[in-house]
């Protein structure tokens, strides 16, 4: 997918939308959410893609406190898929009224857990039958895993101190593979290289790119030299 | 048949949960001999606590034969912790498409007992449980797993067509059998290698009909094991019970099971509270004849 970099891009509400309206596009999907809680910095971020008028709506009606797709979200390592909450009231109460304002019922929360007890929700949804929704969550389900670990990681070192912290670290493995990278190498050379799978080799580089906060090898190899983690060739 | 159990469901089957902590205690705990603590025969650990998402295979009658714990590797995992030395203190992998499965295991008491048909093989329970794991962390947007498994665990692979591409770090001794940590993708030609060895087709994943019968389990066991009276009684019911819903062929028999149930509870409650009335308090012995 091609999207905007986030983690070389300044922190600012704006950006994190235009991201999630990104995500949306590429994956055919009406709207996505994100909430996360960073326990180090005590602080609550929260990206919309929603009209203006359901926001508001929802926050008067106090929904926040009782939908049920951050509520149970919150507790599974799974993706949830709304349809197994459809039978809870609360869903019935807040989606009832999404409806009204163009929301759709399909739909799913990816939760991420990080590190330090932060937690972050990526919710997006769909005005699609159920059948459709079937067939389109699940080619979608492993981008938006990426997508969401991504977006829940920029978000949580946006102050300092939680920079400091979440300062990547790389296994001798993936610095080796990323040298190797950064000297012209494909992933089969590594793997001739290294005698190890190449696909042990794409592993590698897909922990290396999430640890660098990137999103392709080309960035993460320039983050890895810009942090002195590998050498320059 | 395979059975996912995660926060949203937990609720739904503690007795299942239970079965499986006492499977992990036997083999855990036991056979491997590996540092677990093991409490009232039920390896239980801080990450059960994290609400990881639970693969359980379980037999026709719904005890637990296999399972399998997943989490991710974003968050606490225990290659990240307990298993350090497995990756000889180098940071572990970390990928929202990486998953760790861990305390993957298969009854082989159980199944070594049992008809010595293909079904009921150890093989066979493990394959299940494979195309189960892949199958539904596939689902879940997860393409790559990393299992901490046991020498024996990993031959069971390689013969069974499911090799590890990788593994990652060394083989470290972990008490009587040495540990590491294997890497399986959840790709299709991966789980269809697997259901041509084991000749498994079709769904593996617990129907509504047999959601239906494991929570009306639960029901009678709960209702069993919440009545009145001598603890070693109790369990003869519960055993008793399971096995009248193991035979049990249709609804009405599955039904009737039930209405035993709650009869037998309703009498053990009238027995005791009859007891209560009619038995006065032993007499109790004070001051210097005691």
């Amino acid at each position: 997918m091609d999207l905007i970099d986030l983690g070389a891009s300044p922190y600012s509400d704006g950006v994190f939308e235009d991201f999630l309206r990104q995500v949306c596009e590429r994956l055919e999907l009406d709207h996505a959410a994100y909430a996360g809680i960073n326990p180090v910095s005590q602080t609550i971020h929260g990206f919309v893609t929603y009209p203006e008028a359901w926001k508001k709506h929802y926050a008067e009606k106090g929904f926040d406190r009782i939908d049920p797709t951050l509520e149970f979200a919150a507790r599974s390592i799974a993706p949830v898929d709304w349809q197994r909450l459809a039978t809870h009231p609360n869903f019935e109460r807040v989606f009832s009224d999404a409806e009204d304002f163009g929301i759709g019922r399909m739909g799913m929360t990816i939760p991420v857990r990080g590190p330090y007890g932060d937690i972050g929700m990526l919710s997006v949804s769909a005005r699609v039958g159920p059948e459709r929704w079937k067939l389109q969550s699940e080619k979608v389900a492993a981008d938006l895993q990426s997508v969401a670990v991504h977006l829940h990681d920029t978000v949580m070192r946006s102050d300092d101190l939680s920079r400091v912290l979440r300062h990547p670290q790389l296994s001798k493995r993936e610095l080796e593979i990323l040298q190797w990278t950064a000297a012209g190498k494909t992933q089969h050379d590594i793997g001739e290289i290294l005698s190890i799978s190449h696909r042990t080799v794409e592993v590698h580089l897909k922990s290396s790119r999430e640890k660098l906060y990137a999103l392709t090898t080309a960035q993460a190899v320039a983050r890895a030299i810009a942090l002195r983690l590998i050498y320059p060739l | 048949m395979i059975l996912v159990i995660d926060s949203l469901n937990k609720h739904e089957f503690p007795e299942i949960l239970d079965d499986m902590f006492r499977l992990r205690g036997r083999v855990f705990g036991g056979r491997l001999g590996w540092e677990v603590e093991v409490t009232d025969g039920r390896e239980i650990d801080a990450f059960d606590r994290l609400d990881p998402l639970y693969v359980i295979g379980l037999d026709e009658a719904g005890h637990v034969i296999s399972c399998a714990r997943a989490l991710q590797t974003t968050g606490p995992h225990m290659l990240a912790d307990v298993f350090s030395a497995i990756l000889c203190g180098e940071p572990p992998l970390r990928s929202a498409n990486l998953w760790e499965s861990t305390r993957f295991c298969v009854d082989t008491e159980r199944l070594s007992l049992g008809r010595g048909t293909v079904k009921g093989t150890v093989s066979h329970a493990t394959c299940e449980l494979m195309i189960g794991s892949l199958e539904y962390l596939r689902g879940c947007g997860i393409t790559d797993i990393v299992t901490v498994i046991d020498p024996v665990m990993d031959r069971v692979l390689k013969r069974s067509n499911n090799a590890p591409y990788g593994y990652v770090g060394e083989t470290v001794p972990m008490g009587k059998v040495p540990a590491m940590a294997a890497l399986l993708d959840t790709g299709e030609e991966r789980v269809e290698r697997v259901r041509a060895f084991a000749g498994i087709e079709g769904s593996v994943f617990a129907d509504a009909t047999a959601l239906a019968r494991l929570k009306l389990r639960e029901e009678v066991l709960a209702t069993a094991r919440a009545m009145q009276g001598e603890a070693a009684t109790i369990a003869v019911l519960v055993d008793y019970l399971d096995a009248q819903l193991a035979a049990a062929r249709t609804s009405h028999e599955t039904e009737a099971v039930r209405l035993l149930a709650r009869e037998l509870a309703a009498a053990a409650d009238g027995v005791a509270a009859a007891a209560a009335t009619l038995l006065p308090e032993p007499p109790r012995l004070t001051g210097a004849a005691a």
